[in-house]
């Protein structure tokens, strides 16, 4: 039976799996969504992207896994998403790695976790996620053994599919990235740098809570807290926009305190992979514009 | 068991940090451990007072601030008695492991706020001491203190 084309990626189907002389005629007839991506424009996203760090463990080596991701569902570690053959993604074509990031569909193990939020990065452009891979093609390949899951949860893959089901917003993917300003901001925060993905508190079943949208929360990855980062007296409200960079940028806070634990990583890249200090400059600045628009939410986090 | 502890035990930090909200942290013991967090909350707000004044173009106040910075730095070695940690507190035993990294990493902060006051009580770029006075709290902080939970 033919399947409509596989190459536009299709939730529950790796491009591998579409067999026969049917699908054979469909992936020749149809043209591949993913046009090759620049590396060099790719590293930059990558950077926007903390440097996928989840992916890389404290001392490195970049992209090679065992990246910690405490949940409330337990601790998963980040896969091996460099170019080797046997334990990265160095076999995946272009479609395949997309869908992971994208649409939540690992080759060969099926739906990811929600701890991997692709239901986040589902919104970038097929030009940014193109380069982003052609980016994670150069990364020096390690061999490394994904490292699974700790923690207990019955009918694990079952229970991914029906969180995606359910709780997936569809992706509002727009053709092409905005280049510039608030919209551009907004762009990067939501789908790249991915803000939200700690900054907004989650519900008991692991779902950003769309009200609380960038308001912080005591109780944030592995039990650390998490600022409130919108433009409300008790979060980011009397900074300036140069404040907000200087934190993108260094880790800096307005009394030239530093901040430390995840968002440091973030800034500075863990394993001597690239954070948010080494991006383009004027995408900081973009998001410290975006996220002095959002909704001002009234949430204390900490003593600050 | 480790998600619950993880839950009571930041709630309790949370209840903590919200009770001690202010200028005087009452969950510290008195003596060097209190002292020296009201020092660096002291610092914290001279460099608030710092980085406005330096976008402001005010050098006087620039200076004031800074000098209140370098002050405060000379005291740092003795608000750190050997093996003065305490659950509260974000000193990390590394202070005395290392301590002549530590004591250097003071030094240099007096060294830096100097160069602020120098600089903004003459005619130079005050936007660029404000960089390595940063680069040197980070740098303490990096090494020297508990990250924030």
């Amino acid at each position: 039976m033919c399947e409509r084309p596989a190459l536009v990626t299709t939730r529950g189907l790796s491009a591998g799996r579409v067999a026969g002389a049917c699908g054979l005629v469909l992936a020749i007839a149809v043209a591949p969504v993913l046009a090759a991506g620049d590396a060099a424009r790719g590293r930059d996203l990558f950077a926007l992207a903390a440097g996928c760090s989840c992916h890389t463990a404290p001392d490195g080596p970049v992209g090679a896994g065992g990246g910690e991701v405490p949940t409330p569902f337990g601790t998963f570690y980040g896969t091996n998403i460099t170019p080797d053959p046997e334990t990265g993604i160095g076999r995946w074509s272009d479609a395949e790695i997309a869908a992971a990031i994208r649409e939540g569909d690992a080759r060969g193990k099926g739906v990811e976790s929600p701890a991997m939020p692709y239901y986040q990065y589902a919104g970038m452009t097929d030009a940014d996620v193109a380069d982003l891979i052609a980016y994670l093609r150069t990364l020096p390949a390690v061999r490394r053994e994904n490292r699974p899951h700790e923690g207990e949860l019955p009918l694990a893959r079952s229970a991914y599919r029906a969180w995606r089901l359910v709780f997936a917003p569809a992706p509002a993917r727009p053709a092409t990235a905005p280049t510039s300003g608030v919209a551009r901001g907004r762009y990067l925060a939501d789908h790249v740098a991915i803000c939200t993905d700690c900054h907004t508190p989650r519900s008991r079943l692991g779902v950003p809570v769309a009200s609380r949208y960038l308001a912080g929360t005591a109780d944030g990855p592995g039990g650390a807290a998490v600022p409130n980062i919108t433009p409300h007296a008790t979060g980011i409200g009397d900074w300036s926009v140069d404040d907000v960079v200087n934190v993108l940028a260094l880790g800096m806070l307005p009394n030239f305190d530093n901040v430390q634990g995840y968002m440091a990583e973030v800034v500075d890249g863990r394993g001597g992979g690239p954070g948010y200090g080494d991006a383009p400059a004027a995408d900081r600045r973009a998001i410290a514009e975006y996220l002095m628009t959002v909704p001002p939410i009234d949430n204390v986090v900490g003593d600050e | 068991m480790r998600k619950w502890s993880l839950i009571i035990s930041s709630s309790l930090l949370g209840l903590g940090v919200a009770l001690s909200a202010g200028a005087t942290d009452v969950a510290l013991p008195a003596g060097p451990i209190h002292d020296r967090h009201e020092l660096m909350e002291g610092i914290g707000k001279s460099a608030k007072a710092l980085g406005e004044a330096a976008k402001a173009g005010d050098r006087a106040k620039a200076a004031t601030a800074a000098a209140s910075i370098q002050e405060s730095a000379k005291k740092i070695p003795d608000l750190f008695p050997k093996g003065s940690t305490h659950p509260d507190s974000r000193a990390k035993p590394e202070i005395w492991e290392s301590w002549d990294r530590f004591m250097e990493l003071a030094k240099q902060l007096e060294a830096a706020a100097g160069n602020v006051v120098t600089v903004a009580e003459g005619e130079g770029e005050l936007g660029a001491t404000t960089g390595p006075l940063f680069a040197t709290c980070k740098s303490c902080h990096d090494d020297f203190r508990v990250p924030e939970e």
